[in-house]
């Protein structure tokens, strides 16, 4: 022990043995429901398991498949019935009450396709037995098909067959995303100049300003807009008094709503990182500036605006990641048209049970957003590239 | 009967310290007026009976947490109300526990109220709403919902499938008993949509109860689908709002035991005291749903009774079909989304 602490590795050793171990709780805390997000929206196993005996029958040959259904069914406990059921249902409304009364009965069924079909007429119908075949595999892919709408043909090519509905909500998600990053970073970038410069009494004004409202709960804040906009609200009583309107306009329930109450919440993400950076930048190089013969304008755009892009970028960056993720705002302020991912995944969890679809739909939410930090790691490291050899 | 209390007592503190039995009861319920009706109605004689001190919390609806209780054996849930539709899938999944309705009985209740998981318990009226204020003549049925010159204005309705299809199909003049048989069929389900087409732009998504009301007091919306109970209780406020009763569309809530709950040995005496007609009553005079036990009726004042989904109001009134929606929810919220996102 003596001679191994004198050994200058040992302490080396010692602080790479630290660092591993909160490295791997990390790792533990943060990769693992990615990954058991990933593998939830492939795994089948549960259903797969129950239709063990279906998935090795010979498809061609009808007697033998029913036979293995009524097996595979006599072994499911009433739980797995039901949750097979519910799966199945997913694929083809009507399913969930054909296999549970099917289920029930198994053992008394005659285990031929005469026997099924003279329980159950639908049982004759080719579509029932190719959603279960699809669905006799430990992995499957109709999550995602259904969530990218892409599907296969009958020639086995990969194809924009299905319903392109999700792949619409991510594009309108991005959208609105984008579109609450610009608006935060105009209205923002002024305040931050403001806290940043002015007399420390208007900065700390600003700031508490700031503060508090991120403080506040989102559902207090949203809720306040909805009083400020709705038909009635003060700002539409407001217009109306003053004659700028005839008749209140509708401000809320729709994009406008959705947008106004979606920057409120996101504004203090755009403006500190904006701050920070800002406070970093001497007053002296604006008078050098100027000194130098520059206008106002030019010392802004050439001097301090170049300055400022990186905390600009860093305070986007968030406010666009964060606003992928919405939902509870905009399905309170947002009009049917303005519903985001978030609020179909939720409603996937919550109300159909169907967790297999919101977890296709988070990895491809998780997938646009690393696309989008790729891209934007890329950028940063281009420019940086560019700039170095200078 | 002190000595029945001491022994009921010390049969509370005998089992209270039981390991498995570590939490209080609690019971998960809608909140707002209505969780105050229950407590005031079930909860406190439920209390009374079995000496149980109680714990309550706020159910948003679905079954993501029951399932995840179950699943994970973590349950903290015993007593819930939930809707018909996720009573049946839940019992199929084995989420709730069966019920043993011989020792229950099922003297005076509704037929449909004995589920084989559940005590249908709240008779509920499904319909629309407009504020006396804005159109003093009133509109009559679901024709005047869709009907956007007789009644302009945005039109407040939830963000699904389930209802909507058979308000359309009412608005369209399929008789309240033919609702299903018509909606099974692809050209139903199209004749459904081809209503709500009509008033697309107008539409205005409500998440929880209490907005209905909100907007139509504020003029927020002209007419919005709603709940019976929430109307009577903000015209009973003072709100200028009311409910039109014709071809509503009536549902039940029902109480359930989630499954392995360590508190399964009082699932008896609980869902006695919700069936109880006296108790039913108590809860109608206090919030305006009906009760499920038929004997309740006679207990109910007349001015309160006109206000419920029941006698005179439910003559053209249209029942939920709990069975159609487990098989069709899927499909058709798909097909909703789909129209609601284009």
């Amino acid at each position: 022990m003596k001679t191994s602490s004198r050994n200058p590795n040992s302490g080396r050793l010692t602080a790479v043995a630290l660092l591993v171990l909160p490295l791997a709780v990390y790792a533990l805390l943060y990769l693992m429901p990615i990954g058991s997000m990933i593998w939830l929206s492939l795994d089948n196993g549960e259903l797969g398991r129950s239709l063990e005996r279906f998935g090795e029958s010979d498809a061609r040959d009808p007697d033998a498949r029913a036979a293995a259904l009524l097996a595979d069914m006599q072994a499911m406990n009433g739980r797995q019935q039901g949750e097979a059921a519910r799966a199945l249902n997913q694929e083809i409304a009507g399913f969930r009450t054909l296999f549970i009364s099917t289920a029930r009965k198994a053992g008394e069924i005659p285990p031929t396709m005469a026997g099924l079909t003279a329980f159950d007429a639908r049982w004759a119908d080719q579509r029932f037995w190719d959603v279960l075949r699809d669905n006799a595999g430990s992995v499957t892919w109709r999550h995602f098909r259904k969530a990218t709408g892409l599907d296969f043909d009958k020639d086995g090519r990969l194809g924009p067959y299905g319903d392109d509905i999700y792949m619409q909500v991510m594009l309108r998600t991005l959208v609105i995303a984008g579109q609450v990053t610009i608006v935060t970073l105009v209205i923002g970038y002024p305040l931050a100049y403001a806290a940043a410069n002015a007399s420390p009494k208007f900065a700390h004004f600003v700031l508490i300003a700031v503060l508090v409202s991120f403080w506040t709960s989102v559902l207090v804040r949203t809720t306040a807009w909805v009083i400020l906009l709705q038909t009635s609200g003060l700002v539409n009583t407001a217009l109306v008094a003053l004659s700028i309107v005839d008749a209140p306009i509708q401000l809320i329930f729709n994009r406008f709503g959705a947008i106004v109450s979606m920057t409120h919440v996101l504004l203090p993400f755009a403006i500190i990182p904006m701050m920070n950076v800002m406070r970093t930048i001497p007053k002296s190089q604006a008078d050098a500036s100027r000194i130098l013969g520059a206008g106002p304008i030019e010392t802004f755009l050439r001097v301090y605006l170049p300055q400022t892009l990186r905390g600009v970028a860093v305070g986007g960056f968030t406010v666009f990641i964060l606003a992928l993720g919405f939902y509870i705002t905009p399905a309170l302020t947002g009009g049917p048209g303005d519903q985001m991912l978030s609020f179909y995944i939720a409603d996937f969890v919550k109300k159909s049970l169907n967790w297999g679809m919101a977890s296709a739909l988070s990895v491809l939410l998780l997938a646009a957003v690393l696309l989008l930090v790729g891209t934007f790691g890329l950028l940063n490291w281009a420019t940086l590239r560019r700039k170095e050899p200078a | 009967m002190k000595a029945v209390k001491i022994l009921l007592t010390c049969a509370a503190v005998a089992f209270g310290s039981y390991p498995a039995l570590a939490r209080d009861v609690t019971i998960a319920g809608w909140g707002g007026n209505y969780q105050d009706a229950q407590r005031e109605a079930y909860f406190k004689v439920f209390a009374e009976k079995t000496g149980l001190k109680q714990i309550e919390t706020t159910y948003l609806g679905g079954l993501a947490e029951i399932k995840a209780m179950v699943d994970t054996g973590n349950v903290t849930w015993d007593f819930v109300i939930t809707g018909g539709n996720e009573l049946q899938i839940g019992c199929e999944e084995g989420l709730f526990e069966r019920l043993d309705w011989q020792a229950i009985g099922t003297d005076g209740l509704l037929p449909e109220a004995v589920q084989p998981c559940g005590a249908g318990n709240v008779v509920i009226g499904n319909g629309f709403a407009y504020n006396s204020e804005v159109f003093p003549q009133a509109p009559q049925d679901w024709r005047d919902f869709f009907d956007r010159e007789k009644f302009p204005g945005k039109r407040g309705v939830r963000n699904t499938p389930v209802m909507n299809l058979e308000f359309a199909l009412l608005a369209d003049g399929v008789a309240p008993d033919k609702l299903y048989e018509v909606l099974a069929t692809p050209a139903g389900v199209d004749r459904a949509f081809a209503q709500w087409d009509k008033i697309k732009d107008l539409l205005q998504y409500w998440e929880s109860g209490a907005q209905p009301v909100e907007w139509l007091a504020s003029n927020n919306v002209a007419l919005s689908t709603t709940y019976n109970g929430r109307i009577i209780m903000a015209k009973r406020e003072g709100k200028p709002l009311e409910f039109v009763w014709k071809n509503h569309l009536v549902n039940m809530d029902v109480w359930a035991i989630v499954a392995n709950s360590p508190y399964k040995k009082y699932a008896t005496e609980f869902f006695k005291t919700v069936n109880d007609p006296a108790n039913q009553a108590k809860f109608s005079s206090l919030m305006p749903y009906g009760p499920s036990n038929t004997k309740a009726g006679a207990l109910i004042p007349a001015e309160i009774l006109k206000d419920l989904p029941t006698g005179d109001n439910i003559k053209d009134a249209a029942f939920m079909s709990d069975a159609f929606w487990v098989d069709h929810q899927d499909e058709l919220t798909e097909r909703w989304n789909r129209w609601s996102t284009q």
